[in-house]
């Protein structure tokens, strides 16, 4: 049995939803820098950035970077104070 | 004085490796190396298995011993298609079949022994385990390797050595920025992991490191490295590694892969190739290859000595400048579950992006103080 991360007892995962194709994901961010983002298969669904890099069929999943729509919508979610960051 | 007990301490606590192998391709070797025309003995998964060419040039690998009375056919003789027992000339076909007993009317019915499913790709035999018994998975073949048996790369190095600590201990180091400092001497500047389906991937940039691999005047200066590594399943992991030089970059695919010879040792394998280009002809590319070889080599070896010494852990206790370890493992127990039991967390999409600011500053500080402490002994150091 995989345990659970120790550092999600200080600061869980924040859903955010993606202001340009509304997928939503859990993320969490320890700093400015540092962002973890766990998908889910409705998530990657409907996220069109990934769907047309990969459709291209040129690109491996797991070497699509994180879409620029929710990199911007985390960043958002952040400056507004929605999205808690675990140190300033 | 007082003492540390009970619940102020936090325990170590882990599980005894499972003794399930994992399901997936794993790579056994250079497919030359079977090529001879004689059976090969290969320990993995537990077991004893032989590798052998069959006549029609295909590898084979089947269960080393016979269904009859128990022969080990790693000692045996290929015959045409078939490999020859030892003890008494039963032959068996690459497909798990007794073909020909040369000395009765017909073969028993059921004659059949464990044949595992084998490619042969890019210059590596690969088998496919599977403690469900099912073929392949489709979307899990490995990937085809840029450069590999390519006349404008050089051909693989290739090295192999066991190790005897469980596999899992290798497979954290896809998780594990900081110690590529602290075991390696190298100095990543960004880190990224993302993990889908059966693949794990590492995006690693790092810079030179002067005070562990000091610039030999006279010779370009290395600046650092970009590397895009990933696992694809349990034990096959690709990187393209990219060096950088004033003077030019030069491109390099490592291979890292394993194959379980039981749950407390695995065969540990590292293979790369250069591509040669201009300024870098056959010999010069051959020379890189060997050189960054040795460094992967050495790389290893720091590895190990770690392992070796070190204690199983389920429960490490992370801080925020480290990798997600916790969800590199959850994506490779889907390997170790039974195909009905992957649950979606274990490969749905996660990604993992590091701050490398915090370590990068106290990184640079310790390469300075290092560097002085070295000058400060060679002022010391008398002239010979």
């Amino acid at each position: 049995m995989i345990r659970s991360d120790n550092r999600l007892a200080d600061l869980p995962m924040t859903p955010v939803e993606c202001l340009r194709c509304h997928a939503t994901v859990r993320v969490r961010k320890s700093s400015w820098q540092q962002t973890s983002i766990q998908w889910d298969e409705a998530g990657a669904r409907a996220c069109l950035e990934r769907r047309t890099a990969l459709g291209r069929g040129e690109l491996r999943a797991a070497d699509f970077p994180t879409c620029a729509g929710l990199r911007e919508s985390i960043d958002r979610a952040v400056v507004s104070g929605r999205m808690p960051v675990a140190e300033g | 004085m007082t003492m540390t007990t009970g619940s102020e301490v936090r325990a170590i606590e882990a599980a005894a490796a499972p003794k399930r192998f994992a399901r997936g391709w794993h790579c056994l070797g250079l497919a030359d190396r079977f090529r001879d025309g004689k059976p090969h003995p290969v320990r993995a998964f537990g077991q004893k298995l032989v590798v052998f060419q069959s006549g029609d040039g295909r590898l084979n690998v089947l269960d080393a011993y016979c269904r009859h009375m128990g022969g080990d056919l790693s000692q045996g003789t290929v015959k045409g298609d078939e490999i020859a027992c030892p003890f008494h000339d039963w032959r068996w076909g690459g497909d798990g079949r007794c073909k020909q007993i040369p000395y009765a009317r017909r073969v028993p019915l059921r004659a059949r022994t464990a044949a595992w499913p084998t490619l042969d790709q890019d210059g590596m035999l690969f088998v496919w385990n599977d403690p469900e018994g099912n073929p392949p998975r489709e979307q899990e073949t490995p990937p085809r390797i840029e450069g590999a048996l390519d006349d404008g790369w050089t051909d693989w190095i290739w090295y192999e050595t066991t190790v005897e600590s469980n596999v899992r201990e290798v497979i954290d180091n896809v998780a594990d920025m900081a110690h590529f400092f602290y075991v390696h001497f190298n100095f990543p500047t960004y880190f990224k992991n993302i993990f889908e389906g059966h693949v794990a991937a590492q995006h690693m940039n790092g810079k030179a490191r002067e005070d562990t691999r000091p610039h030999v005047e006279g010779t370009p200066r290395y600046l650092g490295n970009t590397s895009v590594a990933a696992y694809y399943g349990p034990s096959f992991m690709t990187d393209e590694l990219t060096y950088k030089y004033e003077d030019m970059d030069i491109r390099t695919t490592l291979i890292n892969c394993h194959y379980p010879i039981d749950e407390s040792s695995f065969v540990l394998q590292y293979g790369i190739i250069v591509r040669k280009q201009a300024g870098l002809d056959e010999e010069a590319a051959m020379e890189v290859a060997t050189t960054q070889a040795e460094y992967v080599k050495r790389g290893f070896e720091q590895d190990v000595e770690i392992w070796k010494n070190k204690a199983r852990i389920d429960n490490p206790l992370l801080c925020e400048e480290d990798g997600p370890v916790y969800q590199l493992r959850r994506w490779y127990e889907q390997f170790y579950v039974d195909v009905a039991d992957i649950r979606p967390e274990m490969v749905e999409r996660f990604e993992y992006e590091l701050d490398t600011t915090k370590p990068n500053e106290i990184w640079q500080k310790q390469v300075e103080e290092n560097l002085a402490a070295q000058a400060a002994a060679a002022d010391r150091a008398p002239v010979a």
